[in-house]
């Protein structure tokens, strides 16, 4: 009896330290970053857009230059408690204005603060982590243009066990792969790979689409299998459309009927685009028509999910 | 063709919106989504003539221009409390934040009543006319849309 009882108190002794290996943040290695030189801030401006830190970062509902005001606060509600979106401006104390080019690309890639501690992936940084680091880079000079803001953004509203950032490791382990999700053109022989790897690398990196569009299991891991099939809004009313190509729904829509509405906000039959998409397609106005019409061909060339989904 | 058969629906449209007003509301819901289909219509036919698909025409323009505005006008009317429930894609928004919601039509009403006025008796002249006329309206969908419409 004491013998199992031991056995049992070592079992779970040993759980715990692998839990709490498995839980360890994770790192870039620093020769990588070390290596990456002076930045391009004008490309850096377009990964901003494309990336859509202003939509959380900057107050709600900013327009025109309130965009590059990075002082946070806008609550994400989630099933697990509210995130708050902390202030990343480039003031020294309440923003990241003494952050190094490492401690974004961290941050961005493997959800590790300079501090060592695990992020939550509220912040999308399971879709920076396709990224390149030269973009990264690019990113990083052009926020050092940003304005100072001051003000604490006030912390996230989580329960128990949700509050342990330790515990986010675990989450990491399995759902933190910089692997593309779709390996290759689907469907069409005559997409050209460049545009399509274009197009594949802003919706699945950067532009973090597939955050909104795919649906999510209990633990808030994507379910890759149904990627872009659309899901419940985070908002709690109403739903993200399917936008993988499914015939008698958004297969319709052609690869330049895609960037149009990208770069306009209207549909093909002229609905107008509203809701939670609104600034991303403000965002998306920003980049090279090639972009949006490399986003376009993308989305018409990867597996098309009908029925559950939507 | 497409331009003439276009403009003439996108007219009756705006006619049946506008009448549409006066009459008995028991179905304010399928009244309101006729209209921003008709709204919906009317941007296919402004844009489609910015685009350069179809051919420009004074008259063209004002269609376009003119269908704006009957909705503008009538669209508000079809929000009674309790017209929430079944097959809509209003957002709860607009009866929990009445005072946003009318500001947003406030906005809409405004946009194409300027439109109206520079679009003149004949329609805007040329493209460029039509485009700085109905520009602003076509600003104002997605302001509403933003707040005041989901997707289901
Ligand atoms: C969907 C909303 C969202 C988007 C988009 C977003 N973030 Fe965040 N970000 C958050 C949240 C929420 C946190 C806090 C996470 C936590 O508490 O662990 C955060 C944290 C951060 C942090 C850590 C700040 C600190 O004080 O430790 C940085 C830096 C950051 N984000 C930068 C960015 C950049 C750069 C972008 C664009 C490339 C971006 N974020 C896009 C929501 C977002
Ligand atoms: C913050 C959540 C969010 C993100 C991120 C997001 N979307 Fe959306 N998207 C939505 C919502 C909500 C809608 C419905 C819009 C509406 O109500 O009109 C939508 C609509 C769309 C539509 C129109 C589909 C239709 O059937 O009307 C397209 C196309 C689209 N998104 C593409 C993208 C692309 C490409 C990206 C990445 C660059 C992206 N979205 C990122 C939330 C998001
Ligand atoms: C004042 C708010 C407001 C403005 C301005 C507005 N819309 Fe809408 N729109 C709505 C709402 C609310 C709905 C959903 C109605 C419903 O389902 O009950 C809607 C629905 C639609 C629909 C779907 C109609 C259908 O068939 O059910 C289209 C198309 C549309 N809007 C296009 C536009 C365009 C284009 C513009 C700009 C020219 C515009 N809207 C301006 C509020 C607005």
């Amino acid at each position: 009896m004491k013998k199992l009882l031991l056995f049992v108190i070592v079992l779970g002794a040993a759980a715990a330290l692998a839990g709490w290996f498995l839980s360890a943040p994770t790192r870039l290695d620093e020769n990588t970053v070390a290596n990456l030189g002076p930045g391009d801030p004008v490309n850096g401006e377009l990964v901003f857009w494309a990336s859509g830190c202003s939509s959380c970062h900057a107050a709600p509902e900013a327009k025109g230059d309130d965009k590059l005001k990075l002082g946070g606060g806008l609550r994400l509600e989630t099933p697990f408690g509210v995130f708050v979106a902390p202030n990343v401006s480039q003031d020294p104390n309440d923003g990241i204005g003494n952050w190094s080019v490492a401690d974004l690309a961290n941050a961005m890639t493997h959800g590790t603060s300079p501090d060592g501690q695990n992020y939550y992936p509220a912040f999308p940084y399971a879709s920076y982590a396709r990224m390149d680091l030269a973009d990264i880079n690019d990113l990083f000079s052009f926020m050092k243009t940003l304005p100072a803001v001051g003000g604490d953004a006030g912390p996230n509203e989580l329960a128990f066990p949700f509050n342990i950032r330790r515990g986010v490791g675990l989450w990491k382990r399995m759902f933190l792969d910089p692997a593309p999700v779709v390996a290759a053109p689907v469907g069409g022989e005559d997409v050209d790979p460049a545009i399509w790897e274009r197009g594949r690398y802003l919706v699945e990196g950067p532009g973090h689409c597939g955050e909104c569009h795919t649906p999510r299991d209990f633990v808030g891991g994507l379910i890759l299998s149904d990627w872009l099939g659309g899901a419940p809004a985070a908002t709690g009313e109403g739903r993200v459309p399917n936008i993988t190509p499914v015939s008698g729904g958004f297969g319709s829509w052609s690869a330049s009927d895609i960037a149009y509405y990208l770069e306009s906000g209207f549909t093909p039959d002229y609905d107008s685009v509203g809701g939670e998409m609104v600034p991303v397609q403000e965002n998306m106005a920003r980049l090279q028509a090639s972009d949006r019409e490399a986003i376009g061909v993308y989305l018409k060339a990867i597996p098309a999910v009908s029925g559950a989904a939507q | 063709m497409r331009t003439i058969s276009k403009c003439i629906s996108i007219v009756s449209i705006a006619i049946a919106a506008s009448l549409g007003a006066a009459q008995a509301d028991d179905d304010p819901i399928g009244d309101r989504q006729a209209i921003m289909s008709s709204v919906g219509a009317a941007a296919g036919l402004g844009g489609g003539l910015m685009k350069g698909e179809i051919a420009y025409s004074p008259a063209a323009g004002k269609a376009a221009i003119a269908a704006m505005r009957a909705a503008s006008l009538t669209f508000g009317d079809y929000f009674p409390d309790g017209s929430n429930a079944s097959d809509t894609e209003a957002a709860p928004a607009i009866w929990d934040n009445r005072a946003g919601f009318d500001a947003e039509i406030a906005k809409f009403a405004a946009a194409t009543g300027t439109a109206m006025e520079a679009a003149g008796r004949a329609g805007p002249a040329d493209l460029d006319a039509f485009k700085a006329a109905m520009g602003p309206v076509f600003g104002t969908c997605k302001s509403c849309h933003e707040g005041f419409r989901v997707k289901n």
